[in-house]
């Protein structure tokens, strides 16, 4: 028996090497550069099938078939609303730079197109992890990261163990850019952003039906205690005071417990951060036990269009995405018109943000003129430039300045309120 | 085959696996050799529990993931990796113990469904107190090379494969494996089932958080509560019932076939990889319940025609025989 087992053993071990020796062909999305179809490679003038050569003795050697770029983004899970809008973002500018010529890279002497490898991390940060580690030995210039705090965090340490350029929207955890990490850039508000644009946005409110009292759910991840933290401080900051701070393990189903406190504390203003299955779970209950805060900040599952879904219950409340096709930032409208055509609707939050970082890849390899991992990620900090995003330039920390639209949904809509002079429509107060 | 051309293949196999580290750094193939080696090393450990006294736990992770907890504390906090994982070790056998005695006055069912009570709630415990994400600091992210964790993973699989090997032949192994057999028999005849049960229970533990050392030394970045999932608990499982429960291959085999098979699984497949593993579990369990080791040797019987009778049919004769006898 022992003598079979042996074989069976060595035979499986003998699998393990073939499996190892045979090179990745699993697990991934590959798109096309400007079609959208799997595993063709265009070039960027002729819009035709073939294979890019070097272009007049273009000192790199020969040129490859495309510039290789690897997301992980949650395309199922908890995520998935969000994830959906990042996944469109990277498609729509991946495919409309391919199709204005693709990126030139002095290197070679030619215009690549981008070819987006896209793979679903099912929101699950670990996932996030091995699936870059695959990334990682296949030749992309750089990770586009996915939505939601907990798989960048996971993400960019990888990305900085690889030395390779992380770039990512749909996460405020300022934490992560206090690590001391050179790769990862992230043009997006941060905590800090949001916890004071709320204040500013409230002190618009006339002052005789102001609200005041301040009741926070803090979902328990290390953004929660971050944001909750910031909140806290800057309630104080602007005079407003909190007298609700309850905590929830994400995922939680039952908040019948955390609202009747709420509502026993009479808080007017209600700042909340949960994953989009905990936000819908929190304001159904709401409804169901007939209690809405009279100003609602979801800060991340309201930019998730079935947020409709929940009725009046959801209406009038508030997100904070990054992001509104309002603001008016050149390249908004094509992109918004597309979206139309594609959704029916004006593009939803983070696509913006996401579409914002193609464009910033693709601005920084042209800068770089090679495909060369650190100088990649050199031209990225040193950008400046005009986004779908606004004006981008990166801090040493990787964190940009960048406005903090706050959205309101009202009447199945997302109206840009805050900033005044870019707002779409009004704050409503109180919140139907 | 002579013992000696037994462990001459087992050595060559071992060489082959410690060479394999110095000729490649591919991170690919590095990367899944220590995931086969940990998840190895996990199902042996609870083979030792499952298999070898037949308590079934579906608690396993808590144990795999209080060695990495401790483990990646003290070793990120300046302790040296060696202390580090002693202490996880030592300190993750005395919980068990602790846990054991009241868990192993269920039976049955009763036991599997009390650890995994015990398991979910360690994990939304551990979750809520230690919410933030465990990243390798800058400097050793910049340095990190698979090298170290792949031998340090290999070392504690060889290790956890050693201790079952010895258990299954020792004194203390016989035991457990009469009270797998039939409890009150063994009470009968002077094997005291709750001190062989809870001796599997610590043992299995501990070589669990050894596992559990090896993902926090090798993971540059994970939410600490990540190792107490449940599905390091069922992966363990699925891989011991797959390769061969209660024999020393069958959680190597397992492994090798589970990790090798999720990773090469096409784009399309990959999201239906539970789903793939349940209906392979459940057929395995139906049509092959020796696991892959039992179908090998029945493969080699077949090819050799002239090879001993397979383990399934040598039970069924073993069966009739003790009937005939009764």
């Amino acid at each position: 028996m022992r003598k079979r087992t042996l074989l069976v053993l060595l035979a499986v071990l003998a699998m393990i090497l073939a499996a190892c020796g045979s090179g990745d062909e699993g697990g991934d999305t590959t798109t096309t550069a400007d079609s959208g179809s799997e595993e063709t490679t265009t070039t960027a003038d002729s819009g035709g099938e073939e294979t890019t050569t070097t272009a007049d003795g273009g000192a790199g050697g020969e040129a490859p078939e495309s510039i290789k770029i690897g997301a992980v983004v949650p395309i199922t899970g908890p995520f998935a609303g969000g994830g959906a809008q990042v996944e469109r973002g990277y498609r729509y500018a991946v495919e409309a730079i391919n199709e204005a010529g693709g990126v030139f890279v002095e290197e070679y002497g030619v215009a690549l197109p981008l070819e987006l490898d896209l793979r679903d991390d099912a929101s699950d940060p670990n996932q996030t992890t091995s699936i870059m580690e695959e990334l990682g030995g296949e030749d992309i210039v750089a990770y586009l990261g996915g939505f939601g705090s907990p798989v960048h965090a996971a993400g960019t340490a990888i990305a900085e163990r690889n030395q390779i350029a992380y770039l990512g929207v749909a996460t405020a955890l300022q934490a992560l850019h206090e690590q001391g990490y050179q790769y990862y850039f992230s043009p997006f508000p941060k905590s800090p952003d949001i916890a004071i644009s709320v204040f500013e946005l409230l002190d618009t409110i006339p002052e005789d039906i102001r609200p005041s009292r301040v009741g926070i759910f803090q979902e328990t991840t290390d953004w929660g205690e971050e944001l909750g933290a910031l909140w806290e401080d800057a309630a104080q900051q602007f005079g407003y005071e909190v007298v609700l701070r309850e905590t929830y393990a994400p995922g939680s189903t039952d908040f019948t417990d955390i609202i009747l406190q709420a509502q026993a504390q009479d808080v007017e203003i209600l700042l909340s951060l949960p994953t989009p299955p905990d936000g819908f779970a929190i304001y159904q209950q709401m409804g169901e036990l007939g209690w809405k805060a009279p100003f609602n900040l979801v800060v991340r599952a309201a930019d998730v269009p079935t947020w409709n879904d929940l009725g009046e219950a959801g209406e009038g409340v508030l997100l904070s995405a990054g992001w509104h096709p309002a603001l008016g930032f050149p390249g908004i409208e094509e992109m918004n018109q597309r979206h139309i055509d594609e959704e029916g609707r004006p593009a939803d939050p983070v696509v913006g943000g996401s579409y914002s970082l193609v464009q910033i890849l693709a601005a920084a390899i042209e800068s770089a003129g090679t495909l060369d991992h650190q100088a990649v990620r050199d031209a990225i900090a040193a950008t400046d430039m005009m986004t779908v995003a606004g004006p981008i330039t990166f801090r040493e920390d990787g964190t940009s300045p960048i406005t903090n639209p706050l959205m309101q949904r009202i009447g199945g809509g997302v109206e840009l309120v805050w900033p005044a002079e870019a707002a779409t429509q009004e704050l409503v107060y109180p919140s139907p | 085959m002579p013992s000696v051309v037994r462990w001459t293949i087992v050595l060559l196999l071992l060489a082959g696996v410690v060479v394999l580290g110095l000729v490649t750094d591919d991170q690919r193939i590095l990367t899944i050799a220590i995931q086969v080696f940990m998840l190895s090393a996990l199902a042996s450990s609870w083979n030792i529990l499952g298999g070898f006294a037949g308590q079934i736990s579906l608690g396993h992770a808590v144990f795999f993931g209080l060695g990495a907890l401790v483990t990646r504390e003290m070793w990120l906090g300046g302790t040296s990796l060696v202390l580090s994982v002693t202490v996880a070790v030592v300190s993750t056998a005395l919980v068990s113990a602790i846990l054991g005695v009241p868990l192993l006055r269920f039976r049955g069912i009763y036991f599997a469904i009390g650890t995994l009570a015990v398991g979910v709630a360690v994990f939304l415990t551990i979750g809520n107190i230690r919410p933030g994400i465990s990243s390798l600091p800058v400097d050793a992210l910049r340095e990190y090379t698979f090298t170290g964790p792949y031998y340090f993973t290999l070392a504690v699989l060889v290790v956890t494969v050693v201790v079952s090997i010895w258990l299954k032949q020792s004194r203390l192994g016989l035991g457990m494996m009469a009270v797998r057999d039939d409890e009150e028999a063994a009470g009968a005849t002077g094997v005291g089932p709750l001190q062989h049960k809870l001796s599997a229970f610590v043992i299995s533990a501990a070589l669990a958080a050894l596992a559990g050392a090896s993902f926090a030394y090798f993971s540059v970045s994970y939410y600490p509560n990540f190792p107490f999932s449940v599905v390091w608990t069922f992966e363990a499982i699925t891989v011991v019932f797959i390769g061969g429960l209660g024999t020393i291959a069958g959680p190597l085999v397992g492994s090798a076939f589970f990790v090798i098979l999720r990773d090469t699984l096409p784009s399309g497949i990959q999201e239906l990889q539970v789903v793939l593993f349940g209906v392979l579990f459940i057929l395995v369990v139906l049509l092959l319940p020796g696991g892959l080791v039992e179908g090998g040797q029945r493969l080699l019987a077949a090819l050799s025609r002239k090879g001993p009778a397979p383990p399934a049919q040598q039970r069924e004769t073993a069966e009739k025989e003790e009937g005939k006898r009764l």
